[in-house]
């Protein structure tokens, strides 16, 4: 396997580094303990946290952000326990997926449902109905729950959320 | 009396209502008095992948608005909890992200304001109530049933800012579940994640990280599980069936609860004023143990 080296972006660490201050990605040395302590890559083994951190103090991030896989993780913070030098691969994750966002990448379209639904709802979803297991319909009147009122009634409110989320659906 | 702000975030006021309604019957039997927090709205947790200083900004607003009320904010999500405490402490540290925030809140006629007390439901159980008055209140034991406490991610980590259950197991979870008479123990993996997260990207692979939580709880004997987070609790309970169909195994079964719904239980209240109908796991199988009925 041969390197090319057009494919090397140096302004990725360096935006990753000031993204997750205080903790230290230039340190890592690779130990890999934070792939064993990975909750993710127990069901995904292509998924290695020391890896994304390699590729991601290398500049290679290209194919990382191509491949989609950095949504994968299940942001349990055991890498950052585990991890001996203050990496904290679940910081560089979040950081990545901000910069893939940045760059115009999309989220998974579940998120981008989400980020619509926090703008103009104020939560992830609009209040749905359930079903018990007797297939009785229950909402929030029925269970006697107060009604949920929309919680963003200033302008400038939804303009600050459409300035950092609305990106991703817009 | 303690007061507290009752903080619901996203997941618990748009589907897990069964949280919410065993929260309003049980804590002000114990004591708890709750104050409603409509203005509050989404923590941003689930969307700091898209933008960070977004996130940041959600959880500044939330924290700026308790503030404002003058009152602790009970969490009651694990997402919510960690959210709140994690961008205070990045406020504190960060003063241009600070300034920009306080900027932005501005704006909207918000002061920023994030010297707030943030408490999480099993810290409220288990430091404002206490063990011994819950078992002062203890009217139906939950006797010879082993019960595993499922406490998720965010209760314990990251552990750079304070935790509801600061020794990295749920120590404070257990005690709760020993009040209300329940047997309590070990099992592989009791930290563990759920897999919520994962969803979006892939709910296969989710489902097969629940699914060895599951495993692990069958393995070691346990005859129902207990959570405090909304999140693993829509993963063990309501997802439970696709769970067992996606990694093709029917011993996967164990009754879910959230844990009001079982201090719920223990103090007397009926299935029904603690949403437990809307459990979709076996939640009868402990029910019957205790020699009460659903439909009560």
């Amino acid at each position: 396997m041969s390197l090319d080296v057009r494919l090397i972006d140096k302004k990725v660490l360096k935006d990753v580094i000031e993204l997750v201050k205080p903790h230290t990605p230039q340190y890592c040395y690779q130990c890999a303990k934070c792939t064993s302590a990975c909750s993710t890559s127990k069901v995904l083994p292509d998924y290695k946290p020391h890896l994304i951190v390699a590729l991601t103090r290398l500049g290679l991030v290209k194919e990382l952000l191509n491949s989609g896989i950095i949504w994968a993780c299940s942001e349990c913070w055991k890498c950052a326990e585990y991890c001996p030098q203050d990496v904290a691969p679940v910081e560089v994750v979040i950081a990545l997926k901000n910069l893939a966002i940045a760059m115009g990448y999309k989220p998974p379209e579940d998120l981008k449902v989400m980020t619509k639904n926090v703008i103009e709802l104020g939560y992830i979803s609009p209040p749905i109905e359930v079903l018990s297991k007797e297939f009785e319909v229950y909402s929030r009147s029925v269970l006697g729950l107060p009604q949920l009122i929309k919680p963003y009634i200033n302008v400038e409110t939804a303009n600050n959320l459409r300035r950092f989320f609305g990106g991703v659906y817009e | 009396m303690s007061k507290f702000l009752l903080f619901l975030g996203c997941t618990i006021p748009t589907k897990q209502y069964a949280y919410e309604v065993s929260v309003r019957n049980v804590l002000p039997r114990l004591g708890i008095e709750l104050v409603d927090f409509p203005e509050a709205g989404c923590c941003g947790f689930p969307l700091k992948g898209i933008s960070k200083k977004g996130w940041v900004y959600m959880s500044a607003r939330i924290l700026s608005l308790a503030a404002k009320r003058g009152l602790p904010v009970l969490a009651l999500c694990n997402g919510c909890d960690t959210s709140l405490r994690k961008v205070k402490d990045i406020l504190k540290h960060d003063e241009v992200l600070r300034d920009e925030v306080a900027e932005l809140l501005g704006r909207e006629g918000v002061k920023l304001n994030f010297n707030v007390d943030v408490y999480h439901t099993i810290e409220v159980l288990h430091d404002f109530v206490g063990v011994e008055k819950i078992k002062s209140l203890v009217v139906r034991p939950l006797k010879g049933i082993k019960i595993a406490s499922y406490p998720g991610c965010h209760m314990l980590r990251p552990t750079d800012i304070p935790r509801p259950e600061p020794s990295g197991e749920p120590k404070k979870f257990d005690m709760v579940l020993s009040a209300l008479g329940a047997e309590v123990g070990y099992y592989p993996d009791k930290g563990g994640c759920c897999g919520a997260t994962m969803l979006p990207y892939s709910p296969k692979h989710a489902f097969r990280l629940t699914a060895s939580k599951i495993r692990n709880m069958k393995d070691f004997g346990f005859q129902a599980t207990t959570t405090s987070c909304p999140y693993c609790m829509e993963m063990l309970d309501s997802k439970q069936e696709a769970i067992r169909t996606e990694v093709g195994d029917d011993t996967l079964s164990i009754p879910v609860f959230y844990i009001t719904q079982l201090v719920g239980l223990a103090i007397g209240l009926k299935p029904r004023e603690l949403g437990l109908n809307l459990n979709l796991s076996p939640v009868e199988e402990v029910l019957e143990k205790l020699g009460v009925s659903l439909y009560e």
